[in-house]
């Protein structure tokens, strides 16, 4: 008789282990930390040469921070995760790790975990350049709550997405693919790219507005102040967006379930 | 613990890479060699049994997949950090806390390792790395799939002494897929050859021997003097530069190698050669002389 261990089904050390892993992948910092706040600094210097009244600029300047915070998640997850799960995937190491006895479910949970950590510490990082260089205006408590709330939001619908379509190619160049089209097609669509949701043609406004990202690039200046805001269409963008992500996960998973003897 | 596997079939895509027709039990304790050339359906077999492809059949046991350890043909893990992480994060365990952990490292001599990337392990490293967590598991049965595989004779060695020494007396099951036939001979006590996807046979070593070469097998040069010398005697399927004589008692054997003494010819007899064996085997199952390439 063999006294196995039973691993239990959540642990620090997966969690930890997760997050060393992601941190590890130099697109997360690339792509998650140093390109939002580069690009931050530059669209706030090119409103400051463009808007001589203080008070308008200050208040340009933090929709612009806001806005393109949105691209963390995206760049971070959706692009930074995809990257680094499609070539553990390649190379076997996901399936190594559940016949080591390592729960699927278990798994996926420490990696969102993992990344939503990564993710704050990634707005630490990006908050205090904006506060400390450009000087966006105080938040209202309220809008800071549905700021992390929204970001973390789309934060875990990155990562269904990014799961999904890693487990579904599995090969890291077609996901990288993918990914990178998806980011700047939402960036794009969101208005991130210097042409803004108004200017889009009506085409791509019907798929803008099934986007979080464009209500955070457009809106959340008015929220983060605390002004009324009708939160209905975000929301919708929200559930739209939630509900493809947790399809495809489901249906990857489905699609790569181990068959049990 | 037992495990049963019931007509059983594995496809990739239209190629049929593994078809069990008779059923194959693996009993508690068993240590099973599994045997055959590539493609024959070796890994294939322990991934159906690990529930890791798809396949149509059926394959019975109290064990869930997460019961079974299994050393994989190819092994990788995250570059991302030091082995001891990835260790400790999979085992569930801190090194320095867990005595049955430590003891493995150091049975294992993989202390200096620890704090390395697994990118930057050897091939040797690398395969005691994954062998250590295997280990630890301390599955009911546990899958080695060429676990020496490209290692240089003396690694393979010393890995296989350090197997046999930890498994000797533990009532674990054990499958081991290997083209090193002599490691085959030390750790298992059953072989299931297969051949492009099929069973051959299956079953305890020692009577799949005497099935095939008899009480013992002698084997020398294939020189035409001795293939002369040799021609009154039963000769097996061998590699083409030996001649393997199948002997059936100890009195044939006294003669074979009394002959071979008197001629000042080298020999080597055995009653457990696994490559013999294989081929003859092999020939009984097509019915045809097998020829080696």
């Amino acid at each position: 008789m063999n006294d196995q261990v039973q691993r239990k089904k959540f642990s620090l050390s997966l969690l930890l282990f997760e997050f060393r892993n992601i941190t590890g992948n130099p697109y997360v910092h690339i792509f998650g930390i140093g390109l939002p706040v580069l690009m931050s600094i530059i669209i706030s210097k090119m409103l400051a040469s463009q808007i001589p009244d203080a008070g308008i600029l200050s208040t340009e300047v933090t929709a612009a921070v806001l806005g393109i915070g949105a691209m963390i998640p995206l760049a971070m997850i959706l692009i930074g995760y995809a990257a680094t799960y499609s070539q553990e995937l390649e190379k076997g190491i996901p399936q190594r790790l559940e016949l080591f006895g390592i729960d699927p479910g278990m798994s996926i949970i420490s990696r969102i975990i993992a990344e939503l950590v990564l993710q704050v510490c990634a707005f630490i990082i990006y908050f205090a350049v904006a506060v400390l260089v450009l000087g966006i205006k105080a938040p209202t408590v309220q809008g800071v709550i549905w700021y992390i709330v929204c970001i973390g939001v789309l934060g875990i619908i990155s990562f269904g997405l990014a799961h999904a379509v890693s487990m579904i190619f599995k090969k890291f160049g077609i996901v990288y693919c993918i990914t990178m089209m998806l980011y700047f097609c939402i960036m794009i669509a969101s208005g991130m790219m210097g042409i803004s949701y108004d200017m889009l043609p009506s085409g791509i406004q019907a798929v803008s507005r099934l986007l979080p990202t464009t209500y955070i690039t457009r809106d959340f200046a008015d929220i983060w102040l605390g002004k009324g805001y009708n939160f209905m269409p975000m929301l919708q963008a929200y559930l739209f967006t939630g509900a493809l992500s947790g399809i495809l996960l489901l249906f990857s998973l489905k699609r790569n379930a181990r068959k049990a003897a | 613990m037992q495990l049963t596997i019931e007509n059983l079939t594995v496809k990739y895509g239209a190629d049929v890479a593994l078809q069990i027709t008779e059923p194959l039990t693996i009993c508690e304790g068993d240590r099973v060699g599994i045997i055959g050339s590539n493609g024959a359906g070796k890994s294939t077999l322990i991934k159906s049994i690990l529930g890791i492809v798809n396949y149509q059949g059926t394959i019975r046991t109290d064990l869930t997949p997460n019961r079974m350890a299994t050393h994989m043909q190819f092994n990788e893990y995250t570059d991302a950090m030091p082995c001891r992480y990835v260790m400790e994060a999979i085992l569930d365990t801190k090194v320095s806390k867990n005595p049955k952990l430590r003891e493995l490292i150091s049975y294992f001599e993989f202390e200096d390792c620890l704090r390395k990337k697994y990118n930057k392990l050897s091939g040797g490293q690398k395969q005691r790395f994954t062998i250590i967590m295997v280990m630890m598991q301390d599955a009911p049965l546990t899958f080695y799939d060429e676990v020496t595989s490209g290692l240089d004779f003396e690694t393979r060695q010393k890995l296989m002494e350090k197997l046999v020494n930890w498994y000797a007396g533990k009532t674990s099951s054990l499958c081991i897929v290997s083209h090193y036939y002599e490691e085959l001979e030390q750790m298992t006590n059953k072989i299931l050859i297969l051949d492009k996807g099929k069973v051959i046979d299956y079953g305890d070593k020692d009577r799949l021997f005497q099935k095939y070469c008899g009480r013992s097998v002698i084997v020398f040069d294939a020189s035409p003097q001795n293939q002369a010398l040799a021609k009154d005697f039963k000769k097996l399927a061998s590699p083409a530069h030996l001649t393997a004589v199948s002997v059936k008692d100890e009195a044939e054997e006294l003669a074979v190698t009394k002959l071979l003494l008197d001629n000042n010819i080298n020999f080597r007899r055995s009653n457990n050669d696994i490559e013999i064996m294989y081929s003859n085997a092999r020939n009984a199952y097509y019915g045809e002389e097998y020829s080696h390439e």
